[in-house]
């Protein structure tokens, strides 16, 4: 048992450039810390427009015991409420996804309509107000089609902040008008902050991922220098720099953003793609000859977009792909990967599904296996905080660094 | 002229019943004694949609039903007449009691 007070002491002695304490990677205290603090006040990431993109299409998303039905009302506007018939609490979706003209609970057929409101249900009295009883609503925003929902009464700030910044980055490669071409969903056998690590950090990378070895170019993600990569890292410097050049010419916002320290932390950067340069594909080439939006041509390298708490996206001309974490349980964690390409591209005319999903299936398994890994290491007695490379863990440092903020914060205050 | 009516088939069930055009095939399904999940009866719940596998059907509802679906070939059964012969795959029971 770890008390909130503990927890406090914990988070405010956190030794910086360090991993975490084994009880922020297995206890149940901290995980629910988690979810009320964390996954209950931020901005989440929990899919795409695409996936709904007509009145009435639906998608759910939990997170930890809870659930959240995202859709689209028929004003086409975007609506979540929280997954919970008020009538007895029943769950009123289980579906992950699908088609609502109303929201009606299995159970005894409480009706609301798709802004919320309760508008049918049976034997409760004349002196009974539906207006009481609608669902209750959770707040949802759209960034050029990336959906975001943030659980607190009072949203997280910096919201509007990260998509005037990112807008601009994002929609050349016009994600509205994409559609889902496959969806995985992975269970890590992990705590949510050890898969999230992974993801920041590319140490692993050249032991563990060969695919993506293939299109990704290891010095975008931090090099210790040393006289014999000193070359390499030089070359790989003046081509970050030249492409940066050659991409915005066509309009395409590509230099470093860094935000990753605020409430509503972000970053991004366009970075090069190895050989042709076109996408992460097994021969790095697009995997869809149709280009996104209007895009000029095959080879703009990759646009990644981390945010904090929970999610990171690499957009290509061709294809988009997009993850999304989801705590289930304090050493489970879900991770839901999207590939969309252009609304209009055929399967087996425009693109070919294994070379457009191989690199990120198979690294996903690699990173699935390596977040267990870590999992089982930190709960061995043995364990204790060990050092952050100062060259390649940078990034997770800072997502460790703003969790900890978050927590100690959310902590402070209740 | 004597009243036409129709040969409703519920394939779930195995029953096969006659429906009058002006009743409604969900009252027609109880009339026989088939097991129909319904909540609201005026189309607007969904609760009673199924899939119409063949024939047509005239449906007045409320609001139940997407087009997309109808469509698909779903049908509300609470407010739907039968227009010729029809096979109807029938809801199944919502709920485990």
């Amino acid at each position: 048992m770890i008390t909130p007070l503990e927890l406090a002491a914990l988070t405010a002695n956190r030794r910086p450039g360090y991993t975490l304490p084994a009880a922020f990677y297995q206890s149940q205290e901290v995980y629910e810390q988690d979810l009320r603090l964390i996954f209950g006040r931020h901005w989440i990431f929990v899919g795409t427009e695409p996936e709904i993109p007509e009145a009435g299409d639906f998608l759910t998303v939990a997170i930890g015991t809870d659930s959240i039905i995202i859709l689209r009302d028929d004003d086409e506007q975007l609506r979540a409420f929280h997954n919970v018939c008020r009538h007895r609490g029943a769950r009123l979706q289980s579906a992950r996804n699908g088609v609502l003209s109303n929201i009606v609970c299995p159970y005894h057929q409480w009706t609301y309509n798709l802004t919320g409101e309760l508008t049918r249900c049976k034997h409760m009295g004349e002196g009974f107000d539906r207006r009481d009883f609608g669902l209750k609503p959770v707040h949802v925003r759209s960034l050029a089609g990336l959906l975001y929902i943030c659980l607190s009464e009072e949203p997280a700030p910096g919201f509007d902040e990260m998509q005037a910044a990112m807008e601009p980055y994002l929609k050349p490669h016009d994600l509205l008008n994409t559609k889902v071409a496959h969806q995985t969903e992975l269970i890590e056998h992990g705590n949510w902050k050890l898969t999230m690590e992974n993801n920041r950090e590319c140490y692993h990378c050249t032991a563990n991922h060969p695919e993506l070895l293939v299109p990704l170019l290891e010095f975008g993600f931090g090099y210790q220098a040393s006289p014999e990569n000193a070359q390499a890292l030089q070359n790989f410097d003046d081509l970050l720099a030249r492409e940066h050049v050659r991409w915005e010419g066509y309009g395409l916002a590509s230099r470093e953003l860094d935000l990753l320290e605020r409430v509503t932390g972000f970053r991004t950067v366009r970075l090069p793609i190895a050989r042709a340069g076109e996408s992460q594909t097994p021969d790095t080439k697009v995997a869809s000859t149709r280009l996104l939006g209007a895009l000029p041509r095959a080879d703009l390298g990759g646009l990644s977009f981390w945010t904090q708490p929970n999610s990171w996206h690499h957009f290509m001309s061709d294809h988009v792909i997009t993850f999304s974490v989801l705590p289930l349980a304090p050493n489970r964690t879900m991770l839901r990967t999207t590939w969309l390409v252009h609304k209009d591209a055929q399967e087996g005319v425009d693109y070919d599904m294994h070379r457009l999903t191989s690199v990120w299936i198979a690294t996903n398994h690699q990173d699935g296996a390596l977040v267990a890994r870590a999992q089982t290491g930190v709960e061995s007695p043995a364990y204790q905080p060990g050092p952050y490379s100062p060259f390649t863990e940078g990034l997770v440092e800072k997502i460790v660094e703003w969790y900890i903020g978050r927590l100690g914060e959310g902590l402070a205050a209740s | 002229m004597s009243a036409t009516t129709f040969a409703v088939t519920f394939a779930r069930a195995g029953v096969t019943t006659q429906c009058r055009p002006d009743e409604f095939i969900l009252n027609a399904g109880e009339t026989a004694g088939v097991a129909l999940p319904y909540s609201c009866r005026e189309g607007a719940c969904g609760t009673c949609k199924s899939k119409l596998v063949s024939g047509q059907v005239q449906m007045n509802h409320k609001g139940g039903i997407r087009q997309r679906e109808i469509d698909r070939g779903l049908i509300l059964i609470c407010c739907s007449h039968p227009l010729s012969d029809l096979v109807i795959e029938e809801a199944g029971a919502r709920t485990g009691s």
